[in-house]
């Protein structure tokens, strides 16, 4: 786009400063959790560990019920990642390709809510779910977590694209719709729930305001849950506390670096999602 | 191409193929109600149902635990005027909003032009930018609480370079604002490089080779080519960051005082009030009223976009 050497220069200076700055607390996070407590609280701090260590690990892993929370947060992130990826790509494949009276109503409903934030809303959900005597469980954890307005909209942009022809055949062949939806739909739209699966997955797992609110025992915490109480009451731990923050990151990583090109593609195609 | 062909069949075949049509539009008809029926009904449970209470509550004095919650009208709203925690967070998260959307989008935009200066090395930068997006709140504010340490933190040693003494950055009200900043900055600042990358990438090259054939120098195409034709995109990511930044919750939560005695500054953002009104204390009605001015000003924000977009 510019080809000036000055801009150039300066763009390589300007990125290195803020890939620093996005890079460089992350290392510390991650050298920190491999330090002795007696290298945490050296003055001056060290960057790296001079002697690197798991006794934080061991400590958070085996002292505490941290097991416990990375558990509930598989499974939690799992069923909702399930329940997301089947409700997306069924109402996405129906907006997509079938008319039915207030189609176009219905959808623009659903998109307008996309962007109203939990917060907003969370008081009745808790009511509800307080109501059916349901507090403190799975179910509850899980149930705000079915739906993603974003995820139906991207999988009928993503659906929309299969040619119709191909679902002609299909009927002509004798095919039922849910056959053409298990065997053609999810087939051929595979890459885009992927990209669905990943952010179904980080939300729920990054989710901390709605486990605050409805979970009241320590067996049902999250990883976000419980670090954010660890660290909280155990302010000073910073060992434990750093080997735990490193734990509830690995899983994000793991999945952005296997699936970077589908999550890059997705904001790319479809702009937008944080 | 399948009809035609449908159409061309003899005659005596129609009436058997008029109901083999029939039956597929009627398995259509029930495949549609049985397939988005119920995604359509957990939608409007969790979605529109709760929104819709959300402004009922808001006329009741709703206690989750009493049996009785009259009807107070617009009390639970007249009380939000003299409620001076609620103004308290109303100011800092309007101030923190303005500083981090401000920061978080000059720096993505400024970002990522210049990224696209050095094409070849633009996508590894954009990978090392992204790292902090996906990283949860929690896990980045429980990194940053400790670099703001104020006996141990990074922050303090590198500053005491420059002869800063130590600063106690969140134990005062302003600086907390601004630590909250830089923490927003840091977790959002890759996503909207991404962002606006792919606006960039939009924009046809040969207009900014016939502008630099014309003689314009960089900031000339930069003002005159570059953003004018990125305002759509901005106008987005504006609405986008204000509602995340006007939510900010997890990282308040983090960061600030706790009952156990963690050093540091018991900061009040409109959020935070809603969780204690709401779930302290179960003050949800009142509760319900704050979440109403949070719904209200996200919605305006979406209105704005919408009517902008519109015109175009």
């Amino acid at each position: 786009m510019f080809e000036e050497r000055w801009v150039r220069n300066t763009a390589w200076a300007a990125c290195i400063v803020v890939a620093l700055f996005t890079v460089v607390p992350f290392i510390l996070i991650i050298g920190t959790a491999f330090k002795t407590a007696a290298e945490i609280n050296a003055w001056p701090p060290t960057f790296l560990p001079v002697a690197p260590t798991l006794e934080n690990f061991a400590e958070i892993l085996g002292n505490t019920p941290f097991p416990r929370y990375i558990a509930n947060t598989m499974l939690i992130s799992m069923a909702s990642t399930g329940c997301i990826m089947i409700t997306s790509s069924l109402a996405g494949f129906v907006f997509a390709k079938y008319k039915f009276p207030l189609r176009g109503a219905i959808f623009m409903v659903i998109l307008a809510t996309a962007t109203i934030p939990l917060e907003a809303y969370m008081v009745p959900l808790y009511i509800m779910v307080y109501r059916v005597n349901m507090l403190n469980t799975y179910a509850a954890l899980i149930f705000p977590l079915t739906i993603m307005t974003f995820g139906v909209f991207f999988m009928r942009q993503v659906i929309i694209s299969i040619p119709d022809e191909l679902l002609e055949a299909a009927r002509i062949d004798g095919a039922g719709e849910w056959w053409i939806y298990l065997r053609i739909i999810l087939y051929l739209s595979k890459s885009g729930l992927m990209a669905i699966g990943v952010f179904a997955f980080s939300q729920a797992w990054a989710n901390f305001m709605w486990p605050l609110v409805v979970v009241s025992t320590g067996d049902m915490y999250t990883t976000e849950l419980g670090l954010a109480v660890y660290q909280r009451a155990f302010y000073t731990e910073y060992g434990p506390i750093a080997a735990g923050a490193v734990i509830s990151i690995v899983p994000m990583l793991v999945v952005f670096a296997l699936l970077r090109r589908h999550i890059m593609q997705g904001i790319a195609t479809t702009g937008l999602k944080a | 191409m399948a009809a035609p062909q449908l159409v061309a069949m003899p005659r005596p075949g129609r009436s058997r193929l008029g109901e083999a049509l029939a039956r597929m539009k009627r398995n259509r008809i029930g495949f549609v109600l049985c397939a988005l029926g119920p995604v359509l009904a957990l939608f409007a449970l969790i979605r529109i149902y709760p929104i819709a209470e959300t402004i009922r509550l808001s006329f009741f004095d709703y206690h989750i635990t009493r049996r009785r919650t009259p009807f107070v009208g617009l009390q639970n709203y007249l009380y939000l005027f003299k409620d001076s925690a609620f103004h308290d967070a109303l100011v800092n998260t309007i101030a923190f909003s303005v500083l981090a959307v401000v920061i978080t989008l000059l720096i993505a935009l400024a970002i990522a032009i210049l990224l696209r200066s050095i094409e070849k090395a633009a996508p590894a930068f954009e990978l090392l930018f992204y790292i902090p997006v996906v990283t949860p709140w929690v896990p980045a504010s429980v990194i940053w609480k400790w670099i703001y340490d104020p006996t141990h933190g990074v922050i303090n040693y590198f500053l005491s370079f420059f002869g800063v003494p130590r600063l106690g950055w969140l134990l005062d009200p302003k600086l907390i604002v601004l630590a909250l900043v830089v923490v927003s900055v840091w977790k959002l600042v890759g996503y909207f490089v991404v962002i606006y990358g792919v606006g960039l990438r939009a924009i046809p090259e040969e207009v900014l080779e016939a502008a630099s054939l014309d003689g314009c120098n960089a900031w000339q195409k930069i003002c005159h080519i570059v953003l004018p034709l990125l305002r759509p995109i901005i106008l987005f990511t504006v609405v986008t960051c204000t509602i995340i930044c006007f939510n900010v919750f997890a990282p308040v939560y983090v960061l600030t005082a706790s009952s156990q005695g963690a050093p540091a500054y018991d900061l009040k953002v409109v959020v935070g009030e809603i969780y204690s009104n709401g779930f302290v204390y179960y003050h949800m009605g009142y509760a319900g009223a704050q979440c109403v001015v949070l719904l209200l000003f996200v919605m305006s924000l979406l209105v704005v976009q919408f009517l902008a977009f519109r015109e175009k």
